[in-house]
């Protein structure tokens, strides 16, 4: 799988990953951005310039080159941060109308397959006769393994703070003409970006993860960007202890110069120093030079779990005070990991565990919540169902989202009774709760997989504006799968892969030897959190117990590596190649016990959380390392005193065996 | 005894809608269900035939057909031996896609000689009454980008679906038999390992 890229590695050209012009430096404000309220974009002239995502042989380079024309700040788009609503509606409109014109620039250049990479020359916002300021001082580039992390902000538009690992931070980058998602998921193809534990808008990097994301450009990405080189650095190589390599770094006048030049670490050095670092760890080197396996030695035992009985109407209500507060949410929702909900329930729970509403919210606050979101849930429904046939004739794109929900209501879960027969009611809600999301979120739209997500919701809902806001929250989470780039799957993906190296690097590796070590065969697993493997009911067990959080971040990955536990030994012993491992898994569909499922991946969890030499990428994806996210710690600090409630509890312990 | 027997890989391609995963159901299973899920990712059924002597093993590939998902079924074009394009009859864009799904297969699956690959074009939901593309129109964009063999077919009633596809395979023997590709084997070798990965540097 590697070996093909490396006769490409012989000559080390620069190859631009990404590139977006309208990237602005504000130099008069760059003392106090963080706190100046007032700082304001009509102050002063702006630097504007193109940021680009550069790759040169195995180094990943984050450039921004100021460029000659200055700005005049009256013809920005998104300007100022006025807070009359006619301004914000207007500029609104006018983000949308940018959002698109880019979508059509891309859906134009993904057809145009000619070039491998594109130089985009949108016309910049200009400037007759400004003055030109200086500009060289405001270039910089830095390696991508010199960052620690990256804020992001919003001011009306986003800008992105970048954060290097000696604390020094770069002049804000702001994205007056949208692109900070697209740089952000670029960026992802060779770091991995987690949200910091203290602060949401804190995006710390770690783990240039070239290998994976590089192989799995191989397979799975779009080959506009070119094929890139062999990688030279095993993902978690480069984790430990941060080796950083060369850092390229100018900076002019803005922060003062500044130049670290360090020579990067030979290989056999990072080696030997890892067997330092790392106890229990095995370095395996290949034929191929630049490339190495890292063997973990010892995971332990795996623990032993057992499931409960769904909680009960009784016991649901007994957790509400006199106004309707849910009194424990964290004892509930360890409930809910056990054993589930009983179907009666779940029409009030789903609405708390998807956030649609408070666990501390009163009756009355929530009476109220429904009632505004009713009304605007049917406010957005009357904006598509207003569309002329003349309106709809000139908007393709809604056009195009209507044809394709229709067709894809007509099949889902059409053998449901909720969804079966010819004019069922449960289709045409379906039907409009997407349509009236596509209104919502124009810019997603209606992507296919969608449907099957809202099926559940809207069956248990039995409401078309509650199911459309639980889908919505519920979208929330899985909306990068969906996006353009689905940057979510992708990134689904390298951290299973991640999360399987340590779990079974031998399979892993079967996998690599097949060709499918990228894991493709899970995407409909990821993309619809295996709508399509389980019966519908046990679909609303898996999803209940996902929804509450428990008993780590990603837990759905660790489902993952518990079917694929099951499955591995068949699929190397029967020597199942490319075709036939993607065929065996398909075929899993509808044959999978959900509740095997669920125990086997706690076991995992728990067997992944007792070994102390995890790797910190794996750490990381599950959110191990914080102490709230600690399943044991949580069990014990909330073990429950009180014997009214049989499933509080035994909630408490995952690894004590229970009632069956 | 020694028989021939070829691994054929065709992929049907073509908006999402058009009736692509039917298609492949009607022909391997000779099943149709209107209810059945719009797919996710990718899928492949295998069908023994024989055409004109030839022992086939068709291996028919069915993918998402929504513009969203490129980047998940691209790679699986590669080794294909024939593409069949697929639009249905009562969806006009579906028919002026056809082009664009042309140029896909042709990048991705990185044909060396697009001109002489065998592409098969599909109408299908013929049963449906009200018609959107004119059986004329179609064969003329046929006619105009490479001469391409054209079947209107149904899924549901089984119309033209046969026909279809082993027109797909007497298209790829002829190929192979020009180039004097054909494989003989003692079995029917399943795995064929994609093509070479990473070609598409330019």
């Amino acid at each position: 799988m590697v070996t093909s890229l490396s006769s490409m590695a012989a000559e080390p050209e620069l190859k631009v990953i990404f590139e977006h012009d309208g990237v602005f430096l504000h130099p008069t404000s760059d003392d106090d951005e963080e706190d100046d309220e007032d700082e304001g974009v009509d102050r002063d002239l702006l630097v504007s310039g193109i940021l680009r995502i550069l790759q040169r042989d195995s180094e990943v380079v984050v450039e921004f080159r100021p460029q000659e024309d200055t700005v005049d700040p009256s013809n920005m788009l998104c300007a100022g941060k006025d807070s009359s609503s006619v301004v914000q509606w207007s500029q609104g409109s006018e983000e949308v109308a940018v959002s698109q014109l880019e979508t059509q620039h891309s859906y134009e250049t993904e057809w145009d397959m000619l070039n491998a990479v594109t130089f985009r020359k949108r016309q910049t916002v200009s400037t007759d006769g400004a003055p030109s300021m200086e500009r060289n001082c405001c270039f910089f580039s830095i390696n991508v393994c010199d960052l620690q992390s990256i804020t992001v902000k919003d001011e009306g538009w986003t800008f992105l703070i970048l954060t290097l690992k000696d604390s020094s931070s770069l002049p804000p980058l702001h994205f007056h003409q949208g692109g900070s998602r697209t740089f952000l998921e670029t960026l992802q193809r060779f770091t991995l970006l987690t949200q910091s534990e203290g602060d949401e808008s804190c995006l710390v990097v770690s783990a240039p993860n070239k290998a994976l994301s590089q192989s799995f450009e191989n397979l799975l990405d779009d080959h506009n960007y070119g094929l890139v080189h062999k990688l030279r650095r095993d993902p978690y190589v480069t984790t430990f202890g941060g080796f950083s390599k060369v850092t390229n770094y100018i900076m002019g006048t803005l922060r003062g110069s500044e130049e670290t030049q360090r020579p990067p670490l030979q290989d056999e050095n990072r080696a030997e120093l890892l067997c330092d670092v790392i106890p229990g760890l095995e370095i395996n080197r290949q034929e191929e030079p630049g490339f190495e396996v890292i063997t973990r030695v010892d995971l332990g035992e795996r623990p032993q779990v057992t499931r409960s009985d769904p909680l009960t109407s009784e016991e649901w209500s007994q957790q509400q005070d006199a106004e309707g507060r849910m009194m424990d949410s964290t004892r509930l929702r360890h409930a809910i990991f056990r054993g589930g909900l009983s179907h009666a329930v779940r029409k009030e729970a789903w609405k708390f565990l998807l956030g649609f509403f408070q666990w501390d919210s009163t009756l009355e606050d929530r009476k109220l919540l429904q009632r505004d979101k009713t009304d605007e849930y049917f406010r957005m429904k009357l904006q598509w169902k207003s569309v002329s046939e003349e309106q709809e004739r000139r908007n393709s794109r809604l056009r195009d989202f209507k044809s394709l929900i229709e067709k894809d209501v007509n099949r889902t879960d059409r053998t449901n009774h909720f969804y079966e027969g010819v004019d069922n009611p449960g289709l045409v809600l379906l039907h409009d709760i997407l349509m009236t999301y596509v209104m919502y979120d124009f810019d997603l739209g209606y992507v296919q997989g969608m449907s099957d997500l809202l099926s559940p919701i809207l069956l248990v809902m039995e409401n078309e504006a509650d199911a459309f806001w639980c889908f919505v929250c519920f979208m929330d989470h899985m909306h990068q799968n969906f996006e353009e780039k689905m940057q979510g799957m992708k990134t689904q993906l390298k951290q299973l892969s991640m999360l399987l190296r340590l779990l079974d690097l031998k399979f892993l590796n079967y996998l690599e030897s097949q060709d499918s070590g990228v894991l493709y065969f899970c995407f409909r697993w990821l993309l619809l959190r295996f709508k399509r493997e389980l019966c519908f009911q046990d679909v609303l067990r898996l999803w209940e117990v996902m929804w509450t959080g428990l008993p780590c971040e990603n837990f759905h990955l660790l489902l993952c590596c518990a079917v694929l536990d099951s499955e591995k030994q068949t699929i190397m012993e029967k020597q199942y190649g490319f075709n036939e491992i993607l065929k065996h898994i398909n075929e899993l569909s509808m044959k999978l016990d959900v509740e095997e499922i669920l125990q086997k991946a706690e076991s995992i969890c728990l067997q992944i959380q007792s070994c102390k030499d995890r790797p910190s990428p794996v750490s990381v994806i599950l959110g191990l390392d914080s102490a709230d996210a600690d399943w044991s710690n949580v069990s014990s600090s909330h073990r429950p005193t009180t014997s009214t409630n049989g499933h509080l509890n035994d909630s408490s312990s995952g690894q004590s065996p229970q009632r069956s | 005894m020694t028989t021939k027997t070829s691994l054929l890989k065709v992929i049907l391609l073509g908006d999402g809608g058009v009736g692509k995963s039917s298609l492949m159901n009607r022909y391997v299973t000779n099943k149709f269900d209107a209810h059945l899920f719009h797919t996710i990712g990718v899928e492949f059924l295998n069908k023994d035939l024989e055409v004109d002597g030839h022992q086939v093993t068709l291996q028919i590939w069915d993918t998402a057909g929504q513009e969203r998902f490129r980047s998940l079924r691209t790679p699986f074009y590669r080794g294909s031996d024939c593409c069949l394009l697929t639009f249905s009859v009562d969806d006009n864009q579906s028919f002026l896609n056809l082009g664009n799904w042309k140029k896909e297969f042709i990048y991705y699956a990185d044909v060396k000689e697009p001109e002489k690959f065998p592409f098969v074009v599909l109408g299908n939901k013929l049963d449906v009454a009200e018609r959107q593309v004119s059986t004329e129109e179609a064969r003329q964009w046929c006619q105009e980008n490479g001469d391409y063999n054209y079947y209107e077919t149904s899924a549901k009633d089984a119309t033209n679906v046969a026909v279809a596809f082993e027109e797909a395979v007497r298209r790829v023997l002829s190929m192979e038999e020009r180039t004097d590709h054909l494989i003989p084997t003692d079995t029917v070798k399943l795995h064929r390992k994609p093509r070479s990965a990473g070609t598409c540097c330019s």
